[in-house]
């Protein structure tokens, strides 16, 4: 699976479940699929590494969402010991419930951190880029130029650093900072200007650029669309839960459809597009399968056991093995990969507006 | 008037719009703890639907943020600020990896020195993109990316989008002194560094309120369903207090102290390429052609 669009899909599904669901023996099921695509993942990028380890970083978040949870919530009828005195916040009874439901929170989070991790290393940045949309083209070009300039950034930061220390400039102070920040600073903006005077050397920026006054009707629409989310947002916090996420609904399509309607002026270049092929539409439709299953009510799947609350007794929570079956097509990706980090250097994508 | 400048003066009105509709709407998904007891005096809210709210609130904020990125992008349609955002966003960038790598103490980031001085040289909405932008790229190259990227998104975006408002305090407070130049480039910094002070702490109260509803803490500052306005702020504040403040005194001393020791170089140094980034490209036609208006012949 390489096409981004079906991972977008499989994250959002994931990211879905994980958000609606507080039952333990869930959400472990949902995190061995997002660990065991992980792997696999990891397994078909080569030479990928991660900025830190996720396992330490998981077992942190759920220790300290534990213990945070014990010693700030005080509910629970299970007490497991008490902390004597008066100190605020923590002292007071330690419940199994409250630790409980800490763990919970700390697994939502791992959940949400891992997923989004597989995406990072699913996806190349460019592939990322890729994927903001058409009517965002000036955003695109200035995000793509960042990500092309931040190793240079960081490569200036480390010559200027030793070419001060060779002149004997020691660290002491913050406005010691200064003869490091200033040429870093001001090069930067220097290349700027060169790169400016390049892109117009090559067209860019032409008057063929959709101006402002072209695209009134689809901002009238976002703006509509804003009004209607925002009464449909007030509506569904309210009594009438329906009527408000159907106009949230409309809301979110006047935002979108104003948007799409100001990118089709918009025209997108690849060097190498990146194709669907049948793997990507597979992956893409097991992980919409799969959130529809969990999100509509369908009689056999027993939806009302993706909620579970330890307080204020603990009991065990309940398990469906048919909606088990049907969040276990979370996996689906780790069936499709192959050799996923080859598409960098094919991934190349041009952002430019129409006529340029 | 032409159609022209009737044309302009529609899209700047929609403008507007389209910034104080984003702007109250991504308010009113950041704030409804707050006013839900005025709406709903139910008190069964924090069963079922609890799971589906930062969903909800991610998507809203999103799309409240896509909109406000759509309006803002409308003045980098041209080669020198698309350039000059994406190199700056770049420098911006590296600050924050270099942050992730070695990680200041508290909530000491060194990001929101940089899209201070870029919103107050450049305007709003270059500001805006500035703090938006910094936030999008650093999370895609650090592996940031999470549900929580549009809250973070959104609210940098407008610690650069409120930095102009300085400006007319700076001419106002300048004039009253009646200071001279150095001088006025000190109560610039002052007024700059204060401004860095109260975005350290609001950052964080605004941060706070996306997970706040969700957390389950002591009950005088845990959200409870059905309280009144002034039982939430209360339990708010509490909250507040106890889990975040020493965290953005320290992020809100590291704005002021980073913009005490090189804002004024850097705010030099910004404003001389902003005139050197003020020049027109002509194409030769319109110049021969004008010059040929004007009857000068070379």
């Amino acid at each position: 699976m390489k096409q981004p669009w079906a991972w977008v899909g499989w994250l959002v599904a994931t990211l879905v479940i994980l958000s609606i669901t507080r039952n333990p023996l869930y959400l472990l099921l949902v995190l061995l699929c997002v660990v065991i695509v992980g792997i696999s993942v990891q397994q078909s990028s080569p030479g990928f590494t991660r900025p830190f380890s996720l396992w330490k970083l998981a077992t942190w978040i759920i220790l300290l969402a534990t213990i945070f949870n014990a010693l700030t919530s005080h509910f629970g009828t299970t007490v497991m010991f008490t902390i004597p005195g008066k100190l605020p916040l923590i002292s007071g009874r330690i419940t199994l419930e409250a630790i409980v439901y800490g763990a919970t929170n700390g697994l939502v989070l791992t959940g949400m951190l891992a997923s989004f991790a597989v995406l990072n290393i699913a996806l190349p940045v460019r592939d990322m880029i890729g994927l903001i949309p058409r009517a965002f083209f000036p955003l695109a070009v200035v995000s793509s130029i960042a990500v092309t300039y931040l190793p240079t950034t960081m490569r200036q930061f480390r010559q200027i650093r030793e070419a001060q220390a060779i002149r004997g400039h020691q660290m002491r102070t913050l406005r010691d900072w200064l003869p490091l920040w200033m040429p870093l600073l001001v090069g930067g903006l220097e290349h700027a200007m060169q790169l400016a005077e390049a892109m117009t050397a090559r067209g860019f920026a032409s008057p063929s650029m959709p101006s402002k006054g072209a695209t009134l009707y689809p901002r009238l629409a976002m703006i509509l669309g804003l009004l209607l989310l925002a009464g449909g947002w007030i509506l569904q916090l309210g009594d009438s839960e329906t009527a408000g996420l159907i106009l949230l609904l409309v809301g979110a399509a006047f935002v979108l459809g104003g948007l799409w309607s100001v990118g089709r002026k918009s025209h997108r270049t690849s060097y190498h597009r990146q194709d669907w092929t049948w793997k990507d539409g597979l992956g893409l439709g097991i992980a919409l399968a799969v959130l529809l299953l969990c999100t509509l009510s369908v009689p056999m799947l027993g939806k009302e056991t993706l909620f579970y609350d330890p307080y204020p007794s603990i009991t065990l929570p309940a398990f469906n093995p048919f909606l088990g079956a049907v969040l276990l097509g979370l996996v689906a990706p780790s069936l499709m990969t192959g050799r996923l980090r080859d598409q960098e250097t094919t991934g190349n994508e041009a952002v430019h507006p129409a006529g340029s | 008037m032409s159609e022209e400048t009737s044309k302009n003066m529609k899209s700047s009105a929609f403008s507007l719009a389209i910034y104080l509709t984003a702007f109250l709407s991504g308010l009113l998904v950041l704030l409804y703890p707050f006013f839900l007891p005025a709406i709903s005096p139910q008190t069964g809210f924090a069963s079922m639907r609890q799971g589906q709210m930062p969903v909800m609130m991610t998507v809203l904020l999103g799309i409240c943020l896509l909109v406000l990125l759509f309006e803002s992008q409308g003045t980098v349609l041209n080669t020198k600020l698309i350039a000059l955002l994406g190199i700056l966003v770049a420098i911006n960038s590296a600050l924050r990896f270099i942050e992730t790598a070695i990680p200041g103490p508290g909530g000491f980031s060194p990001i929101f020195f940089l899209i201070i001085l870029v919103g107050y040289l450049f305007g709003g909405r270059v500001g805006f993109l500035m703090g938006a932008l910094t936030l999008a790229v650093s999370a895609l190259v650090t592996g940031g990316v999470g549900p929580w990227l549009p809250a973070q998104m959104f609210t940098a975006g407008w610690v650069g989008m409120t930095a102009p408002i300085l400006k007319p305090l700076a001419r106002v407070a300048s004039s009253t002194l009646q200071r001279k130049k150095p001088l006025n480039d000190n109560v610039e910094i002052v007024l700059l560094a204060l401004f860095g002070l109260a975005w350290g702490f609001i950052y964080g109260a605004i941060m706070n309120l996306w997970q706040w509803p969700f957390i389950v803490g002591p009950q005088n500052q845990s959200y409870v369903s059905g309280m009144g306005l002034v039982s939430t702020l209360q339990h708010y504040l509490a909250f507040y207090m106890v889990t975040s403040l020493v965290w953005d005194i320290v992020a809100a001393a590291g704005n002021v102290l980073l913009i005490l020791a090189l804002g004024k170089p850097a705010l030099r140094a910004l404003r001389r390429f902003h005139q050197r980034f003020g020049f027109r490209y002509e194409t030769g036609l319109s110049v021969a052609s004008r010059s040929h208006e004007r009857g000068i012949t070379e």
